[in-house]
């Protein structure tokens, strides 16, 4: 009998990137705004800092952030693993009780996140609280740094499998990564002294929080960012000759204007152009993924068998989960009369 | 063998039902719960039953850490841990049903949303609000199953798609709707478990009667659908995949029986605390009932997983990620040249492939008492003839000089001590235990592929000229490569057989 062969794309490789890029975005929105609040709130100096109403917002906000960060780095996992199988999953089998540590530590982050927002006590307890969340973050986002950066460097996997099979390797090269690393925490702590600034917005205290944080976390991460890029050694000519170089020169602009925006207070414009600055990014990060492994592998090769049918479906599905969710979101944020319902 | 293989100390067949069992079990209570609150969520709001919607918002607080929590991250730990165990099956799924698990996350996004509405909603929004949100969920939720499913019972039952190669032929495959039908009973079943679990912190009074007996009958219904629909999945297994078993393998018959005793338990359970005393319903029986859920639970998921042995996809690729279409080339190239991880010994590489998916050698299905006390060729040969072994083993993917080093690497870590010596038996006993290491691996006494006929009623001769020329039996035969005194036994052994393999 003549089996199906598997090594196949279901549908054209820039669709699968497109929506790879996408839900990735999405997906780094809600941890910038869950990892950066975290680390405002936490490092910011205000007086009765426990007490403060926006505060306690982002504290109530957390589990639902952490939640909206699980669910949309869902989507993107699949799509790259789908695209960079063997380099995904062979790096996450080097570092494998590094890797399924993830998962242990993200609940146990969830957790306290879910205690912070449920406490009644406040005070320093939230404080402890919040450090413990971050301190799995911290985990999570240095063994996602160091296992993707390690993916993209299949001869140094190889090195790496040869000494050691249990899977308690960690990326040795960790200069290769290390500033990749800096770079995605402090762009998070960025976009964080956005969100505080724009929830805080009517709050004289808490305003000037989230501005510094916003304008302070985007000059450093600029610096980590050029630090990083000059890191990339032997493939820094080839970066420098791809898209990726425009596409960071969008999104230096864009950062810099939302700044702009930011203290004129036009969150939207500040906002959106945020966003479209992460886009960037993350397409920077796509591109650079793809200098990298170029010797190695080209996922343009991989033949493509549609399957449209399958596809159609998912899109109804998904346009469905966008109906529902604003749907949803529109009656909970409506205005309410005051009746109770029960 | 594009990937590296994860060499941990614990088994395969430990690690992955460790993260699986407790996500499932949690995955389909975050379904039948949504169906659970929201129907009665109507009842109460009906009946203007406030202590009842005060139960509900407090197990819609649980609901909510248990499953959009743990649930969902135990879920992101399934991604990760079969992509650690087995990333050539991964792979395969992955490359035909990537937009399957696409619009499962697609409801997943509505049901972890619902779930956080519905629970921050009960003070905010109007009762039908807050009704249409909890239909919402468990809709979405029961979605993300009618999907998972087909992907999950693709791998035991992949149908048409073998030949045809077509994702819906896949996904609506032979088990798809029978195992859709028994995990909805599995959800419905589970909802009454951990409401019962709830209930049971409540101080002895008739509304704790009145809500023990309630998420009772929820257990029951839902395990009246799975017996039933059990069958009927059963049944749908093909034909020759059943015999099959029945003849090589016993665990998934185990898993069965145990699956009714765990069932028959549970419906003790609910009825006598449930139905008969439920104002006395303690935290203590309830967590005993939820272990026995758990166990229940765990019972038809080893069932499912055992009956697809050796395969991690059926007819299409083997536990160790072996193609099916692949076995012939690498039989007549190599496996070697086909690992892109090497770590120098080879004959450990060829372990890792070939045997660590489902054996370790001391612990989890251990190798080494299989092979204490014996030497490189008989391991060799056992090896080159194990698809012809009891438990349904795959074929051995490689040429015969890979068969000898993947046997030397064995036989480095096996007692070299005489069997006489390890076990320190003497006579017919040392005879048993010879047969049991040199031919019980693939002719078991009274059961798989049973020769006891073949031997009963000869002479000494007879019998040696039989070990002598055991090799030229057939081509997975080994030659008898025990000494004098381990023929000895085996033969005075053999004599003690009679026709019928009773002994």
């Amino acid at each position: 009998m003549n089996l199906p062969d598997y090594h196949f794309f279901p549908a054209p490789l820039w669709l699968i990137t497109t929506l790879h890029i996408l839900t990735l975005t999405l997906h780094f929105a809600a941890m910038n705004f869950m990892f950066g609040g975290i680390v405002v709130i936490l490092f910011c100096k205000l007086q009765d800092k426990w007490q403060h109403p926006v505060v306690l917002q982002f504290v109530k906000l957390f589990p639902t952030a952490m939640a909206a960060t699980v669910t949309l780095g869902v989507a993107p996992l699949l799509f790259v693993q789908l695209v960079y199988p063997q380099q995904i999953y062979s790096a996450s089998i080097i570092s494998g009780w590094f890797w399924l540590l993830i998962f242990v530590v993200a609940i146990i982050s969830y957790y306290f996140l879910y205690a912070g927002s449920f406490s009644k006590t406040g005070g320093n307890k939230l404080g402890t609280y919040l450090t413990v969340a971050l301190i799995g973050l911290l985990y999570i986002s240095f063994v996602y740094s160091s296992v993707f950066s390690l993916a993209e460097h299949p001869t140094l996997m190889k090195t790496l499998y040869a000494g050691n099979q249990s899977g308690l390797i960690i990326n040795s090269h960790i200069g290769s990564y290390i500033f990749r690393w800096l770079h995605m925490l402090l762009g998070a702590i960025t976009v964080g002294g956005f969100f505080v600034g724009l929830l805080g917005r009517h709050d004289n205290r808490i305003f000037p929080v989230g501005k510094r944080f916003f304008l302070w976390g985007m000059i450093i991460t600029m610096v980590i960012g050029v630090v990083y890029m000059f890191t990339f050694g032997e493939y820094l000519r080839a970066y420098m000759r791809s898209p990726a170089i425009w596409w960071l020169l969008v999104s230096f602009i864009l950062s810099l204007a939302s700044l702009h925006f930011f203290f004129k207070r036009r969150f939207v414009i500040s906002g959106s152009m945020l966003f479209i600055s992460l886009l960037g990014m993350v397409i920077n990060r796509h591109i650079v993924r793809l200098i990298f492994l170029n010797e190695h592998y080209n996922p343009a090769t991989i033949p493509v068998q549609p399957q449209w049918s399958v596809f159609i479906a998912f899109l109804l599905c998904f346009l469905l989960a966008l109906g529902a969710v604003w749907y949803m979101l529109r009656m909970y944020f409506a205005p309410k009369h005051a009746s109770s319902p029960r | 063998m594009n990937y590296p293989f994860w060499d941990v100390d614990i088994g395969y067949g430990i690690l992955m039902p460790l993260i699986a069992v407790i996500h499932v079990f949690v995955s389909h209570f975050a379904i039948g719960g949504g169906l659970y609150i929201v129907v009665a969520e109507t009842a109460a709001r009906k009946a203007g039953d406030t202590m009842r919607l005060e139960f509900l918002q407090r197990l819609s607080k649980f609901f909510v850490l248990v499953s959009v929590v743990f649930g969902a991250l135990t879920g992101v730990g399934i991604w990760f841990i079969i992509g650690l165990l087995n990333p050539g099956g991964t792979e395969v799924l992955i490359h035909n049903f990537v937009f399957g698990w696409a619009s499962e996350w697609a409801f997943f996004v509505i049901e972890i949303l619902a779930a956080i509405i519905y629970y921050y909603g009960w003070n905010k929004l109007s009762p039908r609000e807050h009704l249409i949100v909890g239909w919402i969920y468990f809709v979405a939720a029961w979605m993300s199953l009618f999907i998972i499913n087909g992907i999950i019972t693709f791998m035991l039952t992949p149908g048409e798609w073998l030949t045809t190669g077509n994702f819906w032929d896949g996904f609506f495959n032979p088990t798809f709707w029978s195992s859709l039908v028994l995990r909805t009973g599995i959800c419905i079943s589970l909802a009454g478990l951990y409401a019962l679990l709830v209930a049971s912190r409540y101080p002895s009074s008739p509304f704790k009667a009145k809500t023990v007996r309630y998420n009772a009958i929820w257990g029951l219904a839902g395990l009246i659908v799975v017996f039933l629909s059990f069958f009927w999945y059963k049944n749908a297994i093909p034909g020759d995949v059943m015999a099959h078993l029945a003849e090589t393998i016993s665990m998934p018959f185990t898993a069965i029986d145990q699956l009714y005793v765990y069932s028959a338990i549970l419906a003790v359970g609910f009825i006598v605390f449930g139905l008969f005393i439920p104002k006395t319903f303690h935290p203590v029986t309830g967590v005993i009932l939820m272990i026995v859920g758990l166990l229940w639970f765990g019972a038809y998921e080893w069932f499912r997983e055992s009956a697809r042995k050796p395969y991690v996809i059926s007819d299409y690729m083997y536990a160790n990620a072996i193609a099916v279409a692949d076995v012939e080339s690498l039989q007549e190239n190599g496996l070697l040249p086909s690992i892109a991880y090497r770590t120098g010994d080879d004959g450990a590489d060829l372990y890792r492939r070939v045997c660590r998916t489902c054996h370790t050698m001391t612990g989890y299905r251990a190798l080494k008492p299989k092979f204490d006390g014996t030497d490189v060729d008989f391991i060799a040969a056992i090896i080159r003839g194990m698809h012809a072994m009891k438990g349904n083993m795959p074929p051995f993917p490689g040429t015969e000089e890979e068969s000898q080093l993947l046997a030397a690497h064995i036989y480095n870590q096996v007692d070299h001590r005489h069997i006489k010596t390890i076990y320190n038996f003497e006579g017919i006993e040392l005879g048993r235990k010879v047969y049991e290491i040199r031919c019980g691996k693939c002719h078991v006494i009274g059961g798989y592929n049973d020769k006891t006929e073949s031997l009963v009623d000869l002479s000494d001769e007879e019998y040696n000229d039989l070990l002598d020329m055991a090799g030229d039996l057939g081509e997975e035969m080994p030659d008898f490569t025990g000494d004098d005194t381990e023929r000895q036994a085996l033969i005075e052994y053999l004599k003690t057989l009679t026709e019928g393999g009773a002994q």
